[in-house]
């Protein structure tokens, strides 16, 4: 593509200048670097870090994963060293990658409104270089906290409401796929910046020959492709609810499916499960896109975020 | 690797790489049980034993991640690398139906194999189902190099027993063959048999890969003798390439991945 007909890709992600639309979900983008053998991390408009809480937390037993019809279930729960091994580890790199173009946002766990304040706490004091905060209150894999509190827009405001005093950075949240257009309207009026919708769904695999669940807990989180059109139509509607922007996730595999979600609201998109299938994934959806918006005959990308005549 | 032309001594990305790799071979051994091989120079190359690719195999919905796979051996001057893998779902049963000449998208070289010891005068290996994959490979290095091992090889039945001839080929110790219903060899697990040998004779390295159980018992079993002991933890996993945490494996150096820090383990690292 020439440089005439190159569209503009830059988007605004409530307050994350993000170079184009492209951003990675949250624990399938492990903290970025794993990814720099593959391609030029830089090249993405955003990545997610996986969820972080104050204190190191160990995650669920094995099994954490299977293959399922569309997609697959995991229950990692969660594990992660805590933001001080965390950005000890890579908060270098994750410093460079900011400098390189490509806007990091932390994301952020608790089990209650006290450990995810102290999380944020700890991000603000050791990761001053991180673009963005995304708050997880969606997590389908752990006893307390995550899903149960982002279910209800009682439980998710009150998180928001408590964190949000403690940053002045953008604060987005990773929202369950439950009750969205109430929890969606609960997180304006908190001061959510932006929100990320949606979250694996909770299901179940069970094997039938040990009449066992196929992992360690009854239940797990389905993402991939299966999940696409759900998500969909959840960013469709928080979209039409609130006027905070949103990420769309779920299930994109594709430029097309990446443009889906533009359509139906998003001003960014978040590659799940895909990144983990095909590595290369993240830039090939991106060059897609690209393609994509020039189809369209509009000069900027931002012209499409909620186009969708119904 | 340096990343943008900086060098982070914590973080080290996987050297590793999607190859286009061309089906030799892909054909039953044993009952539900295939060989697989595949020609790629970069990989017969790098792959080192106990290592493993990870395989998209497309055209089937209920398979979306790829599928990790051990290897037997590789073939550097030629090309090739060696796969026998098990019909375990629909995964491998659409692997199974992909047919000669075809390409495979492969992922690879991936994890950290067996550390072994050029110096090494005898050596037990001991497996049980798909676990005497990753355990072949090492039995083939042993010959390679002119160490003498004894193997106990486990299996539900005598039909899976695809490595024993080969496996008795490649050394001048002794390959005891155990299956669950006693159809061939000792009746039972390799347990065992492989408890009796570390107690008759001397090893300096003890590899076994199998179900947790028989790993753990014959870990146990070598760190009491104090001979060095090496674990390959068996993972479901959704990358390969260490950004999912869905493989971890709990060390006494806290979680690590089976993917990147394994499959291989010490032994006395691994908290069961
Ligand atoms: C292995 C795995 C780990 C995940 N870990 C997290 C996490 O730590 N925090 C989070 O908000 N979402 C997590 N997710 C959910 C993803 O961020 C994403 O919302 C979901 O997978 C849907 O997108 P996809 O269908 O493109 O994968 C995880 C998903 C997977 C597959
Ligand atoms: S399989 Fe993804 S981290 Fe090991």
């Amino acid at each position: 593509m020439s440089e005439a007909t190159m569209p503009a890709m830059a988007v605004d992600l409530g307050g994350i200048k993000m170079g184009n639309p492209i951003n990675t979900a949250s624990g399938t983008y492990g903290q970025g670097w794993q990814f720099e053998g593959f391609y030029d991390v830089g090249l993405l408009g955003a990545i997610t870090t996986k969820g972080c809480s104050a204190e190191p937390w160990e995650g669920n037993p094995q099994p954490r994963m299977t293959d399922v019809f569309g997609g697959m279930m995991n229950s990692v729960g969660l594990q992660n060293p805590g933001v001080r091994s965390f950005v000890e580890e890579c908060g270098e790199y994750l410093a460079h990658l900011q400098e390189r173009g490509c806007q990091v946002i932390c994301q952020v766990a608790g089990h209650s409104v006290g450990e995810y304040v102290r999380a944020v706490e700890l991000f603000e004091e050791l990761a001053p270089w991180a673009a963005g905060l995304e708050i997880n209150i969606s997590c389908p894999n752990i006893a307390q906290g995550g899903c149960a509190m982002g279910s209800t827009p009682e439980g998710a405001s009150e998180v928001i409401a408590a964190v949000r005093p403690r940053t002045k950075r953008p604060l987005l949240v990773k929202m369950a796929p439950e009750r969205v257009v109430e929890v969606a309207r609960a997180l304006e009026a908190a001061g959510a910046d932006a929100l990320t919708v949606i979250n694996s769904i909770p299901a179940m695999a069970i094997d039938v020959h040990t009449r066992r669940s196929k992992l360690s807990r009854p239940t797990g989180g389905l993402s991939g492709p299966v999940l696409h059109n759900i998500a969909l139509r959840m960013v469709w509607e928080a979209h039409r609810a609130v006027s905070l922007p949103i990420c769309g996730v779920g299930g994109i595999t594709s430029g097309e499916d990446a443009a889906e979600f533009i359509l139906a609201g998003a001003t960014a998109v978040s590659v799940g499960s895909q990144n983990l299938f095909e590595p290369a994934s993240a830039p090939r959806i991106l060059d897609e896109l690209v393609d994509w918006v020039a189809s369209q005959g509009v000069r900027d990308v931002n012209e499409l975020i909620g186009a969708v005549e119904c | 690797m340096k990343i943008a032309g900086i060098e982070y001594p914590a973080l080290a990305p996987v050297e590793a790489a999607c190859h286009r790799a061309r089906i030799a071979e892909n054909r039953i051994v044993a009952e539900g049980i295939m060989r697989l091989t595949l020609e790629c120079a970069d990989l017969a190359r790098a792959l080192e034993p106990g290592q493993f690719v990870n395989v998209a195999v497309g055209g089937e919905p209920r398979q979306l991640a790829r599928i990790p796979l051990s290897f037997v051996a590789t073939q550097a001057q030629e090309g090739l690398v060696h796969i026998v893998y098990a019909l375990l779902g629909p995964g491998t049963r659409r692997l199974a139906r992909i047919l000669e000449g075809e390409e495979l998208d492969v992922l690879g070289p991936l994890g950290h194999g067996w550390r072994l010891d050029e110096g090494a005068a005898r050596v037990l290996l001991v497996s049980g189902g798909t676990g005497t994959v990753p355990v072949y490979a090492a039995a083939v290095w042993c010959h390679r190099h002119g160490i003498a091992f004894d193997a106990v090889v486990g299996a539900r039945h005598r039909e899976l027993h695809w490595a024993v001839d080969r496996l008795r080929e490649r050394t001048s110790g002794d390959v005891v063959v155990t299956t669950d219903d006693g159809s061939l060899g000792e009746r039972g697990f390799a347990t065992g048999p492989a408890l009796r040998l570390m107690g008759e004779r001397a090893y300096d390295l003890v590899l076994a890969c199998g179900p947790e159980p028989l790993m753990q018992t014959v870990s146990a079993r070598a760190t009491e003798l104090g001979i060095p002991c090496q674990v390959s933890m068996e993972r479901t996993m959704a990358c390969g390439f260490g950004a999912c945490s869905t493989c971890a494996v709990k060390t006494t150096g806290g979680m690590k991945g089976a993917c990147k820090a394994g499959p291989v383990f010490d032994a006395r690292e691994v908290i069961w």
